[in-house]
């Protein structure tokens, strides 16, 4: 299957100097980068290299010490994350967290929350606009649901579904508050190559309906098969970027995953 | 056992005999029932109240009997100051719900443990407060209330009319609950429930929804304790200590956190328990009720721990 050619020119997300320090620790530091509307882009780098940090400021999870996050040309450094959702950047997480008590379908019913308004009156009196919002959101939660294949597990817990359902489910919930930039962190840990192949596929889907993609992934496979481009990380600083061909060539990549002797 | 609790008309039937059964127990001579029924209802709207602070939201909150205080408090300041009964019952939601979300806005960046604690204070600290604000509350020596009874139309026996201002009180909390936990608002509490992270990452503002869930709890307290002291025609602060705010928690642990089926039930048997003990068998088994509170909830701990009733999920339509 091979990729087919997306418009990527205009800049959807722009990275400057950004830092993220702990005390002492420069978890993050000194990143620039940029993302094209369209992409598929790749983070890759050794354990600690601060990747997930990363991630985390970008969805405000922390406030980030220093720099620039320009999404859409606006600021959304240090916004609280639901803010950021709203602006249309949405994520998954390394270790799978859904609400577990919640069916499927609830879960991606939530995700919907930033792009619905009905508040207390609404529900308590059932209004029109009320009902009309509820069977919106359940009808894109189920389009949802049958786009990332799990349509007929909708009324099974969270909890209850197998693993791999886990990790589209968090994909469905995320794209259901309508990501303009889809954030996945390590969507493939855990996933026999079956799984991981059937992954790669969504992600693709995902790309096809219009949402840019930005993963970790630390299977190699992956990364060369799916990535437009590829970011590495390694102590916290982003030391190379490029067509995944170009970058698993680089020395400084190379030296940053096998040491200075394996360059 | 849950298609019966699904069936339709289940909460008319429920109402219907629930509004039939002071009459009956009037006609056998058994007033005492409707008193206990009515101090059952009451406890009823607490753990309504509750369900939103502890089951859907997952907040923890030992001094929610405050709230039933500040209702009983305001009604009966406001009706001594020649407020009609009616009017009071609206101050005390108003007041309380203010209050609230005070303590909210000062409290909810506290979790778990912590906010154990501080609320078990703040539940405290309020009934310090009316035992020593004698020029408001008349202390420890309590206030005296006229009567208010709008329902004599309905009957002479002025329990039979909290009763059911009481019963119409739990009706209406059951629906607004129910509507409110099937929408938007109540998937985000549950969501913040099950994983604040993620909910946040979900774009729910969290801060902005536990406190709403937090704030909207006292209004049923307060509109609990002001049908109490209208009920009572008197209101002093040993009605709400440390152990009422236990029993409430009890009652929505033990009926099944965020299960509004499982709150009536938990309020039924915990607060039932007792007085019906007392009136069927000898006065003196009454002094061991509560080892059977504790049976209760050890039974219910190891048999049924996630409650008797717990909240299950609605079940949509997949083949459309």
């Amino acid at each position: 299957m091979t990729t087919k050619k997306h418009e990527t020119g205009k800049v959807l997300l722009e990275v400057k100097d950004l830092a993220q320090h702990f005390g002492g620790l420069k978890a993050v530091d000194q990143v620039n980068l940029v993302i094209h509307e369209g992409e598929i882009v790749s983070v890759i780098g050794p354990n600690g290299a601060g990747k997930t940090t990363f991630f985390n400021v970008l969805t405000g999870v922390y406030p980030g010490s220093r720099g620039e996050i320009l999404f859409q040309g606006s600021e959304i450094r240090g916004l609280n994350s639901h803010e950021i959702v709203h602006r249309g950047v949405a994520r998954t997480f390394q270790n799978i967290r859904l609400f577990a008590n919640m069916t499927s379908l609830e879960n991606v019913m939530v995700g919907r929350h930033s792009r619905t308004s009905q508040f207390l009156l609404g529900p308590l009196l059932r209004t029109q606009a009320f009902k009309a919002e509820e069977k919106d959101v359940e009808h894109q939660a189920k389009e949802l649901l049958e786009f990332v294949g799990l349509k007929s597990l909708g009324n099974e817990l969270a909890k209850n579904l197998p693993y791999g359902a886990q990790r589209k489910l968090e994909i469905a919930r995320a794209l259901a508050s309508e990501p303009k930039l889809l954030i996945l962190d390590e969507p493939t840990a855990g996933m026999n190559p079956t799984e991981s192949i059937d992954l790669v596929t969504l992600v693709r889907k995902v790309r096809d309906r219009g949402v840019t993609v930005l993963l970790i992934e630390h299977q190699m496979r992956v990364v060369m098969d799916i990535s437009d481009r590829v970011f590495v990380f390694d102590y916290g600083v982003k030391i190379a970027e490029g067509k995944p061909k170009e970058v698993v060539a680089n020395a400084r990549v190379i030296e940053a995953y096998l040491g200075k002797e394996g360059a | 056992m849950n298609k019966i609790l699904h069936y339709r008309w289940t909460p008319w039937i429920l109402l219907a005999l629930a509004a039939a059964f002071p009459f009956v127990a009037g006609a056998m001579e058994a007033n005492y029932l409707v008193r206990v029924g009515g101090v059952i209802g009451l406890f009823m709207l607490l753990g309504l109240g509750l369900n939103f602070t502890l089951g859907y939201a997952g907040l923890f909150d030992l001094g929610f009997i405050a709230f039933y205080a500040i209702g009983a408090y305001t009604t009966a300041i406001a009706m001594r100051a020649g407020v009609p009964g009616a009017v009071a019952l609206i101050l005390s939601v108003i007041v309380s719900l203010a209050i609230r979300a005070l303590l909210g806005l000062t409290i909810l960046r506290l979790r778990g443990d912590y906010l154990a604690v501080v609320t078990m204070g703040f539940g405290e600290i309020a009934r310090l407060t009316i035992n020593n604000l004698d020029d408001l509350t008349n202390g420890p020596k309590g206030m005296q209330i006229a009567p208010w009874r709008p329902l004599s139309f309905l009957s002479a026996d002025p329990n039979i009319q909290y009763y059911l201002m009481i019963l119409a009180a739990v009706f209406v909390s059951c629906v607004a609950s129910r509507r409110l936990e099937d929408s938007r608002v109540g998937r985000a509490w549950i969501a913040i429930r099950e994983d604040e992270i993620a909910a946040r990452l979900s774009g729910i503002p969290v801060r902005e929804y536990k406190l709403l869930a937090f704030t909207l709890s006292a209004a049923f307290a307060g509109l609990a304790g002001g049908l109490f002291a209208q009920w009572e025609q008197f209101v002093t602060p040993e009605s709400f200590v440390f152990w009422e705010s236990i029993l409430v928690v009890s009652i929505v642990v033990l009926g099944g956190m965020g299960s509004i089926a499982g709150v009536l039930v938990g309020a039924l048997v915990l607060v039932g328990f007792p007085p019906i003990m007392q009136w069927t068998m000898s006065a003196d088994w009454i002094n061991y009720r509560y080892l059977f509170f504790g049976l209760i909830l050890v039974l219910v701990t190891l048999f049924r721990p996630q409650g008797i009733l717990p909240s299950s999920r609605r079940e949509a339509e997949l083949t459309s």
